[in-house]
């Protein structure tokens, strides 16, 4: 018994290193010098320049009209992300209780409209998709960048797997309690839920906080620069004329994994075990 | 008081009512009736308008944003284009035919398959094993979730870039640990190193994603079913095959599709960091082949119909994924 | 910094009151980093300069992006006033019949007189048409040229080679010094294009395809081009040659660490190579082979250039006139060269340069526009092929086969040839 769990430790303090150990190692390479890290690539080892590329970072004004500034990138960021995940979680956890807990007779034919979304991706379809944007007169817009990307699957699939696990004794239960569908979804359902509402949230959220082609190709107002754009107009410099600034790109990169960070600590409490029976 | 939204036990037998008689066989196909198993919810609402109303929103979103843009995007590919718009002439098939005749068309189809399989497994099976294990201890739980979902949100460039740098053929880490071991990686200039990077990196970025919905999946096994799986099966690998995965089948069915689809679709950016965009004679896959002719190349006709043909071979992996893996999949 | 931000907001706000009575124009651009915020400032320093006309640049990611964004823009009627375009993507652009006003009717019609001769010649032809109309407007230029490590052609006592055939004489001794003799970016641009260039042999049917869309092939199958490519192969057997695939920086990087000789980049790369490079470096132009007629011309440009598009106002027109003609005075085509690395594109421009001493504190950087400056021969004007950057993945493809052993020259210039020709069809037709 003891055995396993020194085992499972171990297993799981590799898979950490495996996964923790890069962004650790950007972490530090960021403190040097960009010419540094072109030439000398990662390193371990703290350059000494962690104040003025962090102080670079966060309080240049970039950008033709200055509005370029970590915080703007970072607020578009949060909006993306929050605005996505939210909607998402909305529209999703709808479209799958309705396939699931309703017989009706285009149940199956929806959930296939929904789910072929996922087989033609943005970077296919993107030409006719901002032409249509410019016919909405969307572009530039907050609801532009959002609204669109809500199109895709993957939400309603998931919700759809898990309703459909969930025991039909509890809708029995209550519907002897006397309960019609809304009272059903957010009284039962919802609660229920939570730990797939947490898991589709961050997923979600980091989905939107990391577009990067969408927004490129939507707006013109550099006011809209997200921070992933940030760090690429950093990195996509013509290599040959220029070292690109890595080590700015790298600390705007670490900067940009704090939000996400907050927003997982926030979900934690929501993976917590065995709800199904305790909650009613 | 709720009058129209009766519950309705389902039919019995479970194949569906009268109306599903009638579906046509097309349908059937779909899986969602089958003998024996019952998979329609054995209790429904029937309201008349509820589920309509439910579905809207999604669907209003989807039919303006993706199938119309989509339906563009399948129009043109019969059609030989300027990508300004001003000369456009009819092709029928003929875009396709040239797709298909060609060799290498064939081979990155090839590669495309391997890569794909090789990126889910390897994705699947590392996120799973952590999430187990993560769900199984309880000191430090916490932490070792944070930090593995955490990673999940580092900027997609950033973790290209960090790939190329450790991958780097003069520089790199990792190229100079393989050296000690006799291995000399060419990213870039070998064919199966630069295949080699490319699917570790995208596993890579892959096994937050699949540790995080293993991970729910896992909470969601209530504590009763843990406590008297516990009681009868001492061994926890007996255990974990014979109660815990089948519990977990409709998140692994889900994840099976998504990470397909996310090596098929969502990979061309790691591959483009990795081939520094130049694929010369570096394995590629069918999509990137998309991104290279349309938005590279500005062949929009050629394009549309590869990603029409990468659709279609889509659409039928996972019709035969739910048709042939869902069944197994018990829901309750 | 602080003035940097005072400055920003003074012209931003110098610009936003200006707006209101100036015509806007705006230019889409793929360049990001400190070649990005050089455009922001020649941006800012023409909007300072007059108050007609208010100028923003937005930058659209990479070239693709911002040629495909142009395109997607373009065919909702939200084009903008000026797009940067790359030289693969020039076919494209300049094909499409009505997208773009070309830059030389756009200048006379402003009232402005236009001076060809006023340009480099390496420069003139590329973005113009086969009567020598400029079509787009270069912008950032750059030539293939050779790096030397100086600290190798001491120790081996050797001197820099003007032809290939004394770079084959000198590289054993390089050798034996303990250098790679040679390495390189490009195959394509710099072994490629400006082999044609530089040699002076035709590289496609109709003028290089400048007179005509219809019927344009490929000439890649000609035997001097093969040779070279045999020569490449049999220097890289003996140990003359390095080939580390198609990435430019991870063949840029052996050179960096002094351990080749010579290296073939760009003449915008001493700047980063300034930073980066262990040891002293000189350049001098991409050799020629001594043994073919006629050769030893200029290079043609890399890099990209300004398209006018079409459907806009005559006032935006008008100023976006204004810009190029600010563009190309001299003294902001000096600003531009010294801050990017980029070639001076006027004749006045280098001229100012010589007599700033530039070229006295950097040698290098006046390499390049030499090389522009070389006699013209009938075949270093440039190219105008269709899907270009299809057709440079086929080279790429074939060319890191022939290094890996998988195919012969030959067979390998016979592909490259039967493709490209099958694009080129291709894109004839898309052409109308």
């Amino acid at each position: 018994m003891q055995r396993t769990k020194i085992l499972d430790h171990i297993i799981l303090l590799i898979g950490v290193f495996i996964m923790v150990a890069p962004v650790v190692v950007a972490f530090t390479t960021s403190t040097h010098e960009a010419a540094d890290i072109h030439s000398n690539g990662l390193s371990l080892t703290w350059g000494g320049h962690f104040a003025e590329t962090y102080e670079t970072v966060f309080t240049r004004q970039g950008g033709f009209t200055g509005k370029v500034t970590g915080f703007n990138m970072m607020m578009n960021s949060m909006i993306l992300g929050l605005g996505f995940a939210a909607g998402k979680i909305v529209l999703s956890m709808l479209a799958a209780y309705a396939i699931v807990y309703f017989r009706f007779p285009l149940a199956t034919a929806a959930f296939w409209v929904i789910f072929t979304t996922l087989l033609l991706p943005l970077e296919v379809r993107i030409l006719p998709s901002y032409e249509v944007m410019n016919t909405l007169k969307l572009t530039n817009t907050y609801t532009g960048l959002v609204v669109p990307l809500l199109a895709s699957a993957t939400g309603t699939f998931y919700f759809r797997q898990f309703f459909k696990s969930v025991p039909d004794e509890l809708l029995e239960a209550a519907r002897i309690d006397g309960a019609g569908p809304f009272k059903f979804f957010i009284d039962v359902l919802v609660p229920l839920s939570r730990t797939m509402m947490a898991a589709i949230f961050i997923i979600m959220f980091v989905y939107g906080w990391n577009q990067y082609l969408w927004p490129t190709l939507m707006t013109t107002d550099e006011g809209f620069f997200t921070l992933v754009r940030g760090i690429k107009q950093i990195l996509l410099v013509w290599v040959g004329s220029n070292i690109p600034d890595y080590n700015e790109a790298f600390a705007l990169a670490i900067l940009a994994m704090l939000p996400p960070v907050m927003i997982v600590v926030i979900f934690q409490r929501w993976f917590i075990k065995g709800l199904t029976e305790s909650d009613k | 008081m709720t009058a129209g939204t009766d519950l309705l036990p389902a039919p019995r037998g479970g194949t569906g009512t009268k109306t599903g008689r009638r579906r046509s066989s097309a349908l059937r196909l779909f899986g969602t009736e089958r003998s024996g198993e019952t998979t329609v919810k054995r209790v429904q609402f029937s309201s008349p308008f509820l589920p309509y109303l439910f579905l809207a929103p999604q669907l209003a979103i989807i039919f303006v944003f993706f199938y119309w843009p989509s339906a563009q995007a399948i129009h043109s590919s019969f059609y030989l284009e300027d990508p300004f718009g001003f000369v456009s002439t009819f092709v029928g098939l003929s875009n396709y035919a040239d797709v298909l005749k060609s060799t290498e068309y064939l081979g990155i189809a090839r590669f495309t398959a391997i890569f794909t399989f090789l990126v889910t497994f390897f994705a699947l099976s590392i996120g799973l094993l952590l999430a187990v294990k993560a769900d199984g201890v309880i000191r430090g739980n916490a932490a070792y979730k944070t930090l593995l979902i955490w990673v999940y949100a580092i900027a997609p460039p950033v973790a290209g870039l960090m790939g190329m740098m450790f991958f780097d053929q003069h520089i790199g880490p990792i190229v100079k640990l393989a050296a000690w071991f006799g291995w000399d990686i060419k990213v870039g200039l070998d064919y199966f190193d630069t295949a080699f990077a490319m699917i570790v990196v995208s596993v890579w970025k892959q096994i937050p994603y699949n540790f995080i919905f293993f991970l729910s999946g896992l909470q969601g096994i209530p504590a009763s079913v843990r406590e008297a799986a516990a009681l009868d099966c001492r061994s926890g690998l007996r255990r974990f095959w014979t109660v815990v995965l089948p519990l977990l089948a409709p998140t692994a069915f889900f994840l099976l599709i998504i990470n397909v689809t996310y090596a098929l679709f969502d990979t061309f950016g790691v591959i483009d960091v990795t081939v520094k965009d130049k694929a010369a004679n570096n394995p590629i896959t069918l999509v990137y082949k998309v991104y290279m002719d349309g938005f590279r190349g500005n062949d929009l006709g050629g394009s549309s119909a590869q990603s029409v043909i990468l659709m279609i071979i889509v659409l039928l992996l996972t019709i035969f994924q739910f048709r042939f893996i869902e069944r197994r999949v018990h829901y309750n | 910094m602080f003035k940097k931000i005072s400055l920003a907001a003074v012209t931003f706000a110098f610009s936003a009151t200006t707006a209101l009575a100036a015509n806007n124009i705006t230019w889409w651009h793929g360049m990001a980093g400190r070649n990005g915020e050089v455009i922001n400032e020649v941006a800012q320093k023409f909007n300072a300069s007059q108050s007609a006309c208010a100028l923003t640049p937005v930058s659209k990611g990479t070239y693709e992006e911002a040629l495909a964004s142009g395109i997607a823009a373009f065919r909702s009627g939200e084009q903008p006033n000026i797009l940067q375009v790359f030289d693969a993507g020039a076919a494209t652009i300049i094909n499409a019949k009505g997208a773009v006003i070309p830059a030389e009717d756009l200048i006379t019609k402003a009232g402005y007189s236009f001076d060809r001769g006023a340009f480099i010649d390496g420069v003139r032809y590329f973005y113009a048409d086969s009567e020598g109309k400029f079509v787009g407007m270069p912008f950032n230029s750059s030539a293939p040229i050779m790096y030397i490590n100086d600290e190798a052609l001491k120790k081996a006592g050797v001197e820099a080679p003007k032809t290939w055939e004394e770079f084959e004489a000198i590289a054993p001794k390089l050798k034996e010094a303990g250098y790679i003799p040679l390495v390189q970016s490009q195959l394509t641009w710099q072994f490629t294009e400006n082999f044609f260039s530089r040699n002076n042999i035709q590289f496609a049917t109709n003028n290089n395809g400048y007179d005509s869309v219809v019927d344009t092939k490929l000439k890649v199958t000609d035997p001097n081009l093969q040779m070279m490519f045999e020569k490449l192969k049999t220097w890289k057997d003996e140990g003359y040659f390095a080939f580390y695939g198609a990435g430019w920086n991870d063949n840029q990087k052996v050179f960096e660490e002094g351990k080749a000789a010579f290296w073939v980049g760009s003449s915008g790369s001493f700047g980063g190579l300034q930073k980066t490079a262990k040891m002293p470096f000189s350049a001098t132009f991409l050799p020629y082979w001594g043994s073919i007629k006629g050769a030893g011309t200029n290079s043609f440009i890399g890099g990209a250039a300004l398209f006018a598009m079409s459907g806009k106002s005559d006032e935006e027109n008008k100023c976006v006139a204004d810009f190029f003609q600010f563009l190309t005075s001299p003294e902001i085509q000096y600003f531009y060269h010294k801050a990017t690395g980029y070639v001076a594109i006027t004749k006045a421009a280098y001229e100012l340069a010589q007599k700033d001493g530039y070229y006295k504190e950097k040698p290098v950087a006046e390499v390049g526009i030499k090389q522009l400056l070389l006699p013209a021969g009938e075949w270093s004007k440039g190219y105008r092929l269709g899907f270009y950057p299809q057709i440079r993945e086929i080279m790429e493809r074939e060319y890191g086969r022939i290094f890996s052993g998988e195919t012969t020259v030959k067979d390998a210039f016979e592909t490259i040839e039967k493709e490209g020709n099958e694009l080129l069809a291709r894109f004839a037709k898309t052409a109308g």
